[in-house]
């Protein structure tokens, strides 16, 4: 029997990457995208609700946080989005974009010593999404991303806290090269698929596409009417974010809240 | 890690007389020459402000998050505070540990598998022990010190949708934490000490179970 209900399923779609990867860029074009055609759908950022954020903001800056509270309190902040944003739209049958998912903490908080099975559990609540792109870039187009967009590495951000060493950039590289390690073979179990994120935004930008296309299946999701949509637009045009692309093809005012 | 210090645990629910309790038995570890850290929920540096500040907010929270940042909250004075004092020989008093955290939300539906996860690989406590008095004592005392008009929607279990009328309310969710409260210390073999006599009498009731795990740290009187 066909209920009238949404059915509930939703679509989850998730991207992953190391910094520089070009992940929020395209998962903010996939974002416009699906608003385009109408699809119901909530965009949200790792590390960004708003009571926890503040919270880890202080953890950071005081360099208070250790493995252990780097992972929870990371895990209450996506928490406080499932249970707030995503499972209430997904709920509904709508379409949820989250740009970092729990692969992000695997990847993070395992690079810190956190032992895998403890951060699945930590996170079981949030089953995997219907489909996670991993963004793939070199090293170096990565580094260099994220080297030309600020002038020094954040203390959590380059792994300063685990006291690998004293050169920032040496323990970036280090903690980016355990991340791409777990990463790496979390896409090789078929938890995640690959796109080659060394290419220009546009050509990403297709390849996500059609991989989307060919692989989730929109017919079910209701969309909003199109004269349901104008509020809508009007609203989204008052806080359309400032964004600019350089030259040399990569965002240079981020809208992601991505690490501190 | 070798512990040489000691972790002592007093757990129950509000108004059963554990935040007094704990102060009583610092202050005697202490008068015997015992150094003393304490352990409290929400009250870490790292997140209690957060907390306070925002505890109409917390509460608005889903189960899952607020887990989550009672998780942090104890992990944050595990590894500045607890863990550096146990392992200097202090003897930790625990105003609550893991125990209340799970116990409410697990009386909520989170799952208590999940819930035992996330602490897991705390420190294990030397000693448990459950204060435990009645719903509608604990209601009384409530009354007495606070008012009436502080019962709370979190602390009522008004969440629960069981009645409107926060007192009623009150009483159904003291009953479900006590049996939880029962079971664990059933489970566990941790020992049950009812707050219903003296405050004296009680520290006394206390003190029988905590004596035997501190006594060779003690500093015998040379007279």
């Amino acid at each position: 029997m066909k209920s009238k209900e949404p059915s509930g399923a939703g679509i989850l779609i998730a991207v992953e990457g190391l910094d520089g990867s070009g992940k929020s860029t395209q998962a903010h074009l996939l974002v416009q995208w699906l608003r385009a055609l109408g699809a119901p759908v909530h965009h949200t950022e790792w590390n960004s609700s708003p009571m926890v954020k503040s919270a880890t903001k202080e953890g950071k800056k005081n360099q208070r946080l250790v493995p252990e509270t780097f992972h929870y309190i990371h895990a209450a902040d996506f928490a406080d989005r499932w249970e707030r944003q995503i499972q209430p739209l997904l709920a509904v049958g709508g379409v949820v974009i989250c740009d970092r998912y729990k692969f992000t903490a695997m990847a993070r908080d395992g690079a810190r010593g956190i032992n895998k099975e403890r951060i699945e559990m930590t996170y079981s609540f949030a089953r995997d999404p219907d489909l996670t792109l991993y963004f793939e870039v070199d090293p170096e187009v990565s580094l260099s991303r994220i080297m030309k967009g600020r002038p020094n590495l954040k203390y959590y951000e380059s792994g300063m806290d685990m006291g690998w060493t004293d050169d920032p950039i040496e323990s970036y590289k280090k903690l980016q090269g355990r991340m791409r390690e777990i990463y790496g073979k979390i896409a090789d179990s078929g938890r995640m698929v690959k796109i080659d994120s060394n290419l220009g935004i546009a050509e990403i930008q297709k390849n996500v596409r059609k991989i989307i296309s060919d692989s989730i299946d929109l017919s079910n999701v209701t969309l909003i009417e199109a004269d349901d949509r104008r509020a809508e637009i009007h609203h989204y045009d008052d806080s359309t974010r400032m964004r600019y692309i350089s030259p040399e093809g990569y965002t240079v005012l981020r809208h992601g809240v991505d690490e501190d | 890690m070798k512990i040489s210090g000691r972790l002592i645990v007093l757990e129950g629910p509000d108004g059963v007389g554990r935040t007094s309790h704990a102060r009583l038995l610092s202050q005697r570890l202490e008068a015997q020459g015992v150094a003393t850290a304490n352990f409290g929920l929400a009250r870490s540096a790292l997140i209690s402000e957060h907390i306070e500040a925002n505890s109409g907010q917390l509460h608005n929270f889903g189960p899952r998050t607020r887990a989550l940042l009672y998780a942090t909250d104890m992990w944050d004075q595990v590894v500045h505070h607890i863990q550096p004092a146990l392992d200097a020989g202090f003897v930790v008093v625990a105003d609550r540990f893991s125990f209340t955290p799970i116990i409410r939300e697990s009386v909520r539906g989170t799952s208590k598998d999940w819930l035992n996860g996330l602490y897991a690989s705390a420190p294990d406590p030397d000693i448990v022990i459950v204060l435990d008095a009645g719903p509608r004592r604990i209601l009384h005392r409530v009354i007495y010190t606070d008012g009436i008009a502080e019962l709370k929607g979190y602390e009522s279990g008004m969440d629960l949708g069981h009645s409107n009328i926060p007192t009623v309310s009150f009483i159904h969710y003291q009953k479900l934490l006590r049996n939880k409260f029962k079971q664990l210390a059933k489970e566990n073999s941790f020992p049950i000490v009812s707050t219903k006599g003296t405050f004296e009498y009680t520290h006394e009731e206390i003190w029988k179970h905590v004596e035997p795990v501190v006594t060779d740290l003690i500093v015998k009187s040379t007279s």
